[in-house]
């Protein structure tokens, strides 16, 4: 007999685990909802990533949306827990003249949405974060951001969808092989334990949402695939107590190029410009985790060294306490790039019951609870919290 | 009890150089070529650093540098205390949770 | 010292210097090779052939069976050969013809034409109430503070555990004046008499076991066969031991529980092949149970399935030091051979298949016991870096998936400074109730050992 569900969520990395937690919550505890990972539930990108919890301010739709979504953060960890969940704030560093004219820039743009950040001087700089060395030039500091521990914040998701709907199927080790269509609707999806029959699934597949796409026929998108491509980062992550800092920092220069769109060739190789600004993240028990640099080279996971000593030059330049302490591992993980930088959350227009939630590049872990419930939302036609048109990835369809 | 097995000194060379170092601010009385591990086990401490998460008392467990169990602090350095050797004057902290 | 020796150039580099790695040194340095020798150690001899401090002899106070007396002759040619060891040297990256090193407060390269890894194999821990306690360790922990430092481990002792190493374990303890409680071997009686004809067929062998039953004897140590640990209580340390009976495959039969006063245990269930160097460079390994877990593949000349690389020893698959100074004798020809185009010996090949055999017979009757598994209660610890209990584990095996890797991102467990050296054996074992199952080979990153920040920057190319 073959198995039914009235929707099946594939990809169970931090996005797919967030839209599971807000479908549990909206279609009420009878629906009948299945995860598929094809590998460990939040295995691939959202456990080879670093954790910042980012409010960016760049305009009114991407600070409601990172706002939102870092509230959606503090309620799942007030509400279930579970998870190294560390609201530092976030200070952002300045070294060159380029980077210190940034400062004002991005105090400006928090003022103007009625936040606030703060402009510190070497003396509070060094009363917040005595481990920093003592002549850097600028530092901003902004007070709504955090830290979490992505990997068990996945599980504690599905652990909140469980509490709304006890019957929600979670499936490791099982890969969507096929889909099963009657023209443009989708009937069907084949695992690789056995046919699930359904008229909504849910594309979550992070990096590898174009090959997941290309199951459900050419059409889908003309003849061009999904525009997400690897973007690849190198980590390294420090033993137990020894971080020489409390707060998750970051090179101001990161927002030259992290989270807009890169007027870049995301298929060539190498010509990256984003390499090279230092995000440093203290862990709950007392590590560090360094990164993180921009590259596309395909799904290459090799380390880059060279890529790596960059940051861990500067993570010693501004915290030169590093210097002594060990570093237990260090990897790569691969940010899924959409080709205009921005998310794709919602139904995609030519196929009947097909939502996409991916592409978020280096946002994701910060926007996953905010687009579980905007999908979830859109799904069940339920008013939307927050204006979601610029995401919606009929923007591609030509 | 634990301490050191007797009579194993070299005749030719007369009895071992004896050093001092601190461990958690008390001072330990080591030979030359102990571990810092083996110089606290031989005066009777096991415990050197307390557990990342519950803070329980933690020591050597492999005593070959595999397993970081035994990890200390040396001059602001986290080290493996099997696999460091004493030297004078040593100052060392318990690792783990600070 | 000076900075131009933070490059050290070789005709062959060789990872560790145990019976593998110094025989490989030895018949290198005789045919002309210059080579040279990294260990984590204080002194040469790898684990087996541990040496006391410079400055202290053993005066036979703590009795050693015949097999060291071959150990006594590789140390001695080793010390004599032309060879250059540099100890306390932790390898942390490598590539074909590069090894990079920590030494001390230094980042060092040695670059050289041939790749020797004989890094050896650690103790397989198996997790029971109260094994966090100081003063439980492991069984080779205790051989290292005996007859590596001359240290008294306790006044009363438990030996629990699985294997041939828990005989040496017991008598290091005995040399060092150590009352030895409780001798266990959790193998059934029945079962390692399957080692016998390993035994009986190898005169040196017959030798070893006579020699360990008369000075068991001697002592007054009863070895029980199918007990175990069964959890370790104590006040900020172990003050007390609470043994039992197994079942043939492992399982505590609750109910025979004994209790002991001891003041340290060591519990050893056999070795793990040290194979994370290898698979950095990217060689071939195989998932053998018996031998320990994922061994590194080698051919009938010792060499890797890369280019420029060998090994030898418990890296191939435990085997002990015989087999470990047979393939070093046999890499050294093998590499040789390569650099001076000559053959290498039948008699080499010849003897190291024959050590191999031997062992890996007697290595069958102590194939690791799944049912140890059950010594762990919800909230013992199993992850100790991170302080993951069996639950906890058990949790995320069910939420995230049944491997290691989903076990790992699941609750953290093998994600610290041990990299899942001590807790992966026996996750494996939780999570498919088989310890003999084929485990996920470790994704192997660098620092292939934890080493400071410093260490990777200054590291010389
Ligand atoms: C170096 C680095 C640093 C980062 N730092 C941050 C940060 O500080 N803050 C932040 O907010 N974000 C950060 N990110 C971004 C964030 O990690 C990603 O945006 C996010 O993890 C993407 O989640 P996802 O669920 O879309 O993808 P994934 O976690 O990759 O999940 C996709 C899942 O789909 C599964 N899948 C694929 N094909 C199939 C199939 N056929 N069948 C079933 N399952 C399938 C995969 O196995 C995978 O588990 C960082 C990323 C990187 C690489
Ligand atoms: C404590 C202990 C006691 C043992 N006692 C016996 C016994 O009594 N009888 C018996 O037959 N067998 C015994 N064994 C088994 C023993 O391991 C082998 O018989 C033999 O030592 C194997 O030789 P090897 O050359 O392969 O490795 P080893 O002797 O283990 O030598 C490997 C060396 O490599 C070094 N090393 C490893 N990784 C690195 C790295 N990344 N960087 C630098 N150096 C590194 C280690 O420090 C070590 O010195 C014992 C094992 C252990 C662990
Ligand atoms: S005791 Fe295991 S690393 Fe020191």
């Amino acid at each position: 007999m073959t198995e039914t569900a009235d929707i099946v969520v594939i990809g169970g990395g931090i996005v797919g685990c967030a839209v599971t937690w807000h479908l549990a919550q909206l279609l009420g505890p009878s629906a009948r909802i299945v995860v598929c990972d094809r590998g460990p539930i939040a295995g691939a990108t959202s456990a080879s990533c670093m954790g910042h919890l980012m409010v960016t301010p760049d305009n009114a739709q991407e600070y409601a949306f990172t706002k939102k979504s870092l509230a959606l953060w503090a309620e799942l960890h007030e509400k279930v827990g579970g998870f190294d969940y560390n609201p530092t704030g976030a200070l952002y560093l300045a070294d060159t003249d380029e980077d210190l004219a940034l400062i004002p820039v991005l105090r400006q743009q928090f003022a103007d949405h009625g936040d606030r950040a703060d402009v510190l001087d070497r003396h509070q700089l060094a009363q917040l974060e005595p481990g920093l060395a003592d002549d850097i030039p600028g530092a901003l500091f902004y007070p709504g951001d955090g830290v979490v521990l992505p990997m068990l914040a996945a599980g504690a998701m599905l652990r909140a969808a469980r509490l709304c709907n006890a019957s929600v199927a979670v499936r490791p080790m099982c890969a969507v092989t096929g889909v099963v269509r009657d023209g443009s609707r989708v009937v069907a999806v084949d695992t690789e334990r056995g046919r699930i029959s359904t008229n909504r699934v849910v594309n979550s597949c992070g990096v590898w949402a174009p090959d997941l796409a290309e199951l459900f026929g050419a059409e889908l998108c003309g003849a061009a695939r999904l525009p997400i491509h690897p973007r690849a980062g190198n980590l390294a992550i420090t033993g137990h107590h020894v971080s020489p800092i409390r707060t998750q920092l970051l090179e101001i220069s990161y927002l030259r190029f992290a989270h807009g769109a890169a007027k870049i060739d995301p298929t060539g190789n190498g010509g990256d410009p984003g390499g090279h600004a230092v995000n440093m993240q203290p862990q709950t028990n007392g590590g560090c985790l360094i990164g993180s640099t921009r590259q596309f080279r395909g799904f290459d996971k090799t380390l880059n060294r060279e890529l790596l000593h960059r940051s861990l030059l500067r993570a010693r330049r501004y915290a030169p306490g590093i210097a002594a302490a060990p570093i237990v591992r260090t990897w790569v993980g691969l940010r899924p790039y959409s080709t205009d930088g921005h998310p794709l959350i919602g139904p995609w227009p030519t196929i009947d019951g097909l939502w996409i939630a991916a592409g978020h590049e280096g946002l994701g872990i910060s926007l996953a609870p905010i687009t579980g419930r905007l999908l979830a939302q859109q799904i069940v036609g339920e008013t939307l919290d927050v204006d979601v048109t610029p995401y919606l990835p009929g923007r591609f369809v030509a | 009890m634990s301490g050191r097995i007797a009579g194993l000194d070299d005749a030719t060379r007369g009895p071992r150089e004896l050093i001092e170092f601190t461990f958690a601010g008390e001072k330990v009385t080591a030979w030359a070529g102990d571990s810092i591990a083996m110089a606290l086990w031989a005066g009777g401490t096991t415990a050197v650093r307390s557990s990342s998460k519950n803070g329980s008392p933690r020591g050597v467990l492999c005593n070959m540098g595999i397993c970081y169990e035994c990890l200390v602090v040396v001059d602001g350095r986290t080290v493996r205390s099997c696999t460091t050797p004493v030297r004078a004057g040593m100052v060392v902290e318990p690792g783990g949770r600070p | 010292m000076s900075v131009d020796d933070t490059i050290l150039d070789a005709d062959v580099g060789i990872v560790g210097a145990g019976p593998g790695g110094m025989a490989a040194a030895n018949v290198l340095a005789q045919a002309g090779l210059s080579v040279v020798v990294l260990d984590e150690g204080m002194r040469a001899g790898g684990q087996i052939y541990r040496q006391l401090p410079e400055g202290l002899v053993n005066h036979g106070k703590i009795a050693e069976p015949p097999s060291h007396d071959g150990g006594h002759a590789l140390l001695e040619r080793f010390a004599a050969a032309k060879v250059t060891l540099v100890s306390h040297a932790t390898v942390w990256d490598a590539a074909p013809g590069k090894l990079w090193f920590e030494h001390g407060e230094r980042s060092r390269l040695l670059r050289c034409r041939h790749i020797v890894l004989a890094p050896g194999g650690y103790d397989r821990c198996v997790p029971f109430p109260g094994w966090t306690l100081p003063g439980v360790v492991t069984a080779g922990a205790l051989q290292v503070m005996v007859r590596g430092f001359g240290v008294v481990p306790g006044r009363r002792a438990l030996v629990a555990g699985s294997g041939p190493l828990l005989l040496p374990t017991v008598t290091a303890l005995l040399g060092a004046g150590v009352e030895v409680v409780a001798a266990l071997e959790a193998s059934s009686r029945w079962r390692a008499l399957r080692a016998a004809p390993a035994v009986l067929g190898n005169a040196l062998k017959r030798r070893e076991a006579m020699w360990y039953a008369r000075q068991l004897w001697k002592a007054g140590v009863k070895l029980r066969w199918g007990w175990t640990v069964f959890a370790c209580e104590g006040d900020g340390r172990v003050q007390r031991a609470i043994i039992g009976k197994v079942d043939a495959d492992g399982r505590p039969r609750r109910g025979t529980e004994l209790k002991l006063d001891v003041d340290v245990v060591g519990a050893g269930f056999g070795l793990v092949p040290s194979v994370e160097l290898a698979l950095r460079l990217g060689c071939t390994s195989r998932f053998d149970a018996a031998r320990g877990g994922h061994c590194v593949v080698v051919d009938e000349q010792q060499r890797t399935s890369v280019p420029g690389v060998f090994a030898a020893g418990e890296i191939c698959g435990i085997g002990g030091a015989e087999v470990a100074a047979a393939e070093g004798q046999l890499v050294a020809e093998a590499v040789i051979a390569l650099a001076k185009g000559s053959t290498v010996s039948a008699e080499a090949q010849r003897r190291a298949q024959k050590e191999r055999k031997a062992a890996d017979t007697m290595l069958r009757a102590f194939a690791p016991l799944p049912g140890l598994a059950e010594l762990a209660r919800p909230d013992t610890i199993v992850c100790r870096c991170e302080d993951v209990t069996r639950l906890g584990a058990q949790q995320a095996a069910q939420l995230h998936g049944d491997s290691l890797r989903a076990i790992k991102v699941g609750c953290r467990a093998g994600m610290g400074p041990c990299q899942a050296r001590i807790c992966g054996p026996s996750l494996q074992a939780m999570a498919t109730g088989d310890g003999r199952r084929a485990m996920d080979l470790p994704v192997v990153q660098v620092p292939v050992k934890p080493v400071r920040t410093e260490t990777m920057l200054d590291a010389p190319t």
